[in-house]
């Protein structure tokens, strides 16, 4: 009885030793506060279905009553909380602004005590911390746990919540499940905000990168800029060979442009396949496809894209382009999620949704492949995953698809038909739920024809127009209660 | 008296069956698909087979596949006999084998085929799983009769017959026998599943025999259409079809069947031979309900048969050609075939397959797998016109300075050499070897991926990469 009250009692004993904080006040609680948000989450299994969630995080004060922290777990918030001190009162907070793709946030509440006795952080424009003296800092317990973390490197890489190549941080620690806007700090001097942990592998958003988007949005308010990319494909020249091909005298060095998709904003293309880019904003690139950087060492050149740049904004290129250098401008197309043909992020809806006669048809989106979660989605979904390596165009904007059928009198034949993408509905091509929508209103005779991309399965369904489909739809909902047959957000007006 | 009549059971297969089951050994040598010219170390295996009329010894295909040398020994006797394939069926997974020293047969009866068994009836496995030296004997019944894919290909689903009766490996090509006639071919079992093994319905076994009959091999046909149910009460509508239980939808074509000649999308299928079609795509085979596609793979290539369809608010009877397809042996696996491929620089095409897919992920290839995935199984289909007829892949690189500073260096598709679409593995030899070029060009992957080498000096590096990498020869095609 005694061994076993010894037992039950070590891990109350040992928890708090591992939270708590290293050492002494360091002046950090002062600006480092948690924030609690409860949001809707959308199961687009059931697109209908939404749940609550609520996720701790942190957050640094970055103005007299503004508070930084990551843009994840942001989208459909219902509820917003802050405390200050690690301990005490909650205050209300709101969004003064989000930015889903640079995943950084501002909250601000307007509880006036919250705000006593906080100091607000300064971010440097540039990155000068001192590498050896990294700690990454959250609440745990009304205590600030200081977790030593030891630099790594400075990496291009994609961001968490978009496609987006840009600069990271990247750091080793002992810390247990960061990632969620965690501060890095080195003395006084923020040093950036955990975005994920991987092992021991911390991925930080640099302070550089976060002074950016500040400065924009306070510049800019509601119209603060938006994040560029480059949309070409190129691939490094380290076939020596290849730039023999192409005639470039002197020693090796520069990328080559291989492939260079129509832009979307209707910008002309300056680049073209087999074009040696060898620089760009006069940083001379090498045969690896990375610039020395002043701030950060050697980078890939995709970061040109994002450093002190912005969607529209002109990069200068020198290019090599059938035996000569020519100059160009090339405007940084505005990324935006839709670029994509399977959007990454579906930020501040609701899981759209369209139900005919138990027919339930979805946008294609990486929300809705990863509600089937990992290898078995990628086995059971392929081709709907291989979409995911497909630009938008304006022939093909996007994806919708027959998702699963609602079993029913009304379709009975077809109940195990999923994962189809639809291609015309009435001799209508249709990529949107929108056009879906005025597809039926122009049925095939009393029939709606519903034609598949061609697939292993089936290509085609066919079901009645009319009165009989909306009785259907409304039997459906009943037996399967489900609130309402259509939930689609609207297109944006005019593709980015 | 239960005791009893198990024993008279017993003696009532008397010794015959067991007497022509055989074991059958085999070294067999399977190829690297992503090093096409060399092979896997030898591996021994061992299965059943049975003696037939004609002095032949049938057997699984998956048994003798690859094999390099296979010896028989029959019942109860030490002595090898060397074998070799006569026929071989990869896509109904049968083969007879012809015996070296005919005495071998002399002492053997031929086991007889039976009809195909009646659901719940009962049958008894001879054969020698996990490789036992006695043969054994499992007794069960038959659960169902319906189409299974057939694992040893792949890529075709047949008439099967299911058994509780335990089916082991090695047990794989002895017979199924019920009252003393061989009723099936024991060939694969799923995993996971208990009791569950199955065995090759004597009409799939008498279309091979029939097959073979003038001296050559030629598949099993198919109908070149898949049949979709046709339920929906509304589709049949719109189809003026009656709304019975008759009739199933043709929902695609294989564009190089004969069937793309005779038959439309959404034709009805109301009768395939002598077979009513039901609306859910099925006939009644022997008091079994099981695909109409069964109706078509049981004659001959080249056999034509009436089929009744529904057209335009119409019924009508077509004369439909049934065939073996010869487009989609990349998708199935293959056998008893030498890899082909094509060197030069070092680099190594082959054409996309099953195999080599499988190989390259076994092998821990990285990246890329994806992307020809994609080309094998879903382009051609999807868009048939920017579709390679044969998908050629630079499968990997064998290191020489010529080729040292290649970024691609494994699995990627290969789009164009020197501008030249790349169709088939004859199109890279072609270009490699009409360039004028001082540097060939090669398109590579989806996005515009190429990589450059200097001609004259892969020309004079080939043989010597050859040698190095002990590659006997730099193509086969």
């Amino acid at each position: 009885m005694k061994l076993l009250l010894s037992l039950a009692l070590l891990p109350w004993l040992l928890l708090p030793t591992s939270g708590l904080a290293a050492g002494p006040r360091s002046g950090w609680e002062k600006s480092v506060v948690r924030i609690e948000v409860s949001h809707n989450v959308y199961d687009y299994y059931q697109p209908w279905n939404r749940r609550s969630e609520t996720v701790s995080k942190t957050g640094v004060v970055v103005g007299k009553t503004q508070i930084l922290t990551t843009a994840e777990n942001l989208s459909d918030r219902t509820l917003i909380r802050v405390q200050a001190g690690g301990r005490g009162a909650w205050a209300n907070a709101t969004v003064v602004w989000v930015d889903y793709y640079a995943n950084l946030a501002v909250l601000t509440t307007p509880a006036p005590d919250f705000w006593s006795g906080l100091k607000p952080v300064t971010i440097p424009a540039k990155p000068s911390f001192k590498k050896d003296g990294l700690q990454i800092l959250r609440w745990r317990e009304g205590k600030l746990e200081s977790r030593q973390a030891e630099f790594s490197q400075f990496a291009v890489r994609k961001g968490r919540l978009s496609d987006i190549n840009q600069v990271f941080l990247e750091a080793s620690s002992e810390i247990q499940a960061a990632g969620d806007s965690e501060p890095v700090v080195s003395g006084s001097q923020l040093v950036g905000l955990v975005i994920e942990q991987s092992g021991r592998n911390c991925k930080i958003l640099p302070g550089a990168f976060l002074h950016m988007i500040l400065s924009a949005h306070a510049r800019a308010h509601a119209q603060a800029p938006r994040l560029g990319y480059f949309h070409f494909y190129w691939q490094p020249a380290e076939n020596t060979d290849s730039l023999a091909y192409l005639g470039l005298p002197g020693k090796p060095r520069g990328v080559l442009v291989i492939e260079v998709s129509p832009r979307l904003d209707g910008q002309p293309n300056v680049l073209q396949p087999q074009d040696i880019i060898l620089q760009i904003d006069n940083f001379d690139i090498d045969m690896q496809g990375d610039y020395a950087d002043p701030d950060y060492g050697l980078l890939m050149l995709e970061n040109l894209a994002t450093r002190n740049r912005w969607a529209g904004d002109a990069v200068h290129m020198k290019i090599w382009r059938t035996g000569q250098v020519h100059d160009v401008i090339y405007r940084l197309p505005q990324y935006d999620f839709t670029n994509s043909l399977v959007p990454a992020g579906v930020f501040d809806q609701p899981a759209d949704y369209l139900i005919v006669g138990g027919l339930v048809f979805q946008p294609l989106t990486v929300p809705y492949l990863q509600r089937w979660g990992g290898d078995r989605g990628r086995n059971a979904l392929f081709r709907l995953n291989y979409y995911r390596e497909d630009e938008a165009t304006k022939a093909r904007p996007s994806l919708v698809i027959l998702s699963q059928v609602l079993p029913d009198r009304f379709n009975i034949g077809y109940q195990e038909y999923r994962g189809l993408v639809v291609e015309k509905i009435n001799g209508q091509t249709v990529h949107h739920l929108s056009q879906i929508q005025a597809a039926l209103e122009k049925p095939t005779g009393p029939f709606h024809v519903i034609d598949f991309v061609p697939n292993e399965t089936v290509q085609r369904v066919v079901i009645a127009a009319g009165e009989r489909e909306q009785t259907a739809t409304a039997r459906v909902l009943e037996n399967f209660g489900i609130s309402a047959a259509a939930q689609i957000t609207p297109q944006p007006a005019t593709a980015n | 008296m239960v005791a009893a009549l198990l024993v008279g059971m017993a003696q009532g297969f008397a010794i015959a069956p067991e007497r022509s089951v055989v074991q059958i050994y085999i070294f067999m040598q399977k190829p690297d698909w992503t090093a096409p010219w060399r092979y896997d170390p030898v591996q021994s295996a061992s299965g059943s087979g049975f003696v037939i009329k004609g002095k032949r010894i049938m057997t699984n295909a998956h048994v003798v596949s690859w094999s390099r040398q296979i010896i028989v020994r029959k019942y109860q006797d030490p002595k090898p006999y060397l074998a070799r394939v006569e026929f071989i069926g990869h896509d109904c997974d049968l083969a007879v084998l012809k015996v070296e020293d005919e005495s071998f047969f002399a002492d053997v009866p031929a086991l007889d085929f039976g009809a195909l068994p009646q659901v719940r009836s009962t049958v008894v496995t001879y054969g020698y799983p996990a490789g036992g030296r006695e043969i054994s004997y499992t007794r069960g019944v038959v659960s169902r009769i319906e189409m299974n894919t057939y694992s040893h290909i792949g890529n075709r689903r047949l008439l099967s017959v299911q058994t509780d009766a335990a089916i082991n490996p090695g047990n794989s090509g002895g017979p199924v026998v019920q009252d003393e006639r061989v009723v099936g071919v024991a060939f694969q079992g799923i995993q996971g599943l208990e009791n569950t093994g199955f065995f090759i319905p004597p009409p799939i076994v008498e279309r091979f025999l029939k097959d073979i009959a003038d001296g050559q091999y030629d598949s099993v046909p198919l109908a070149g259409i898949n049949l979709v149910a046709l339920q929906n009460p509304d589709y049949r509508a719109k189809l003026q079809l009656p709304d019975n239980n008759s009739g199933a939808r043709v929902d695609l074509i294989r564009p190089q069947s004969p069937a793309s000649a005779v038959l439309q999308f959404d034709d009805v299928i109301l009768r395939a031979g002598p077979y009513p079609v039901a609306n859910d795509g099925t006939i009644l085979y022997e008091g079994n309900r099981v695909s109409s596609a069964v109706a078509f793979q049981l004659h001959q290539s080249g056999d034509t048969l009436p089929v009744e369809i529904w057209r335009d608010g119409a019924a009508q009877t077509v004369t439909l050609q049934v065939a073996a397809p010869k487009d989609d042996q990349a998708q199935g696996n293959q056998f008893d075939v030498r890899p082909r491929y094509y060197i030069f620089g070092g680099l190594v095409f082959t054409p996309l397959t099953l195999d080599y897919l499988r190989d390259a992920d076994r092998s821990g290839t990285r990246g890329g797998l994806a992307d020809l995935n994609y080309e094998l199984f879903y382009h051609a289909r999807e868009d048939p016109e920017t579709a390679p007829k044969e998908p050629v892949v630079l499968s990997n690189i064998l290191n020489a300075p010529v080729n040292a500073t290649f970024l691609v260096r494994e699995a990627t598709l290969v789009t164009r050499i020197n501008g030249v679409v790349i169709e088939r593995l004859t199109d890279v030899v072609r270009a490699f070897e009409s360039s004028t070029q001082t540097y060939d060009v090669i398109g590579l992957g989806k996005h515009g991926t190429f990589e450059t080498l200097n001609h004259a000096e892969a020309v004079r590096a080939n043989a010597q990469i050859l040698k190095t990498y002990g590659v006997p020869q730099d193509r086969n095609l």
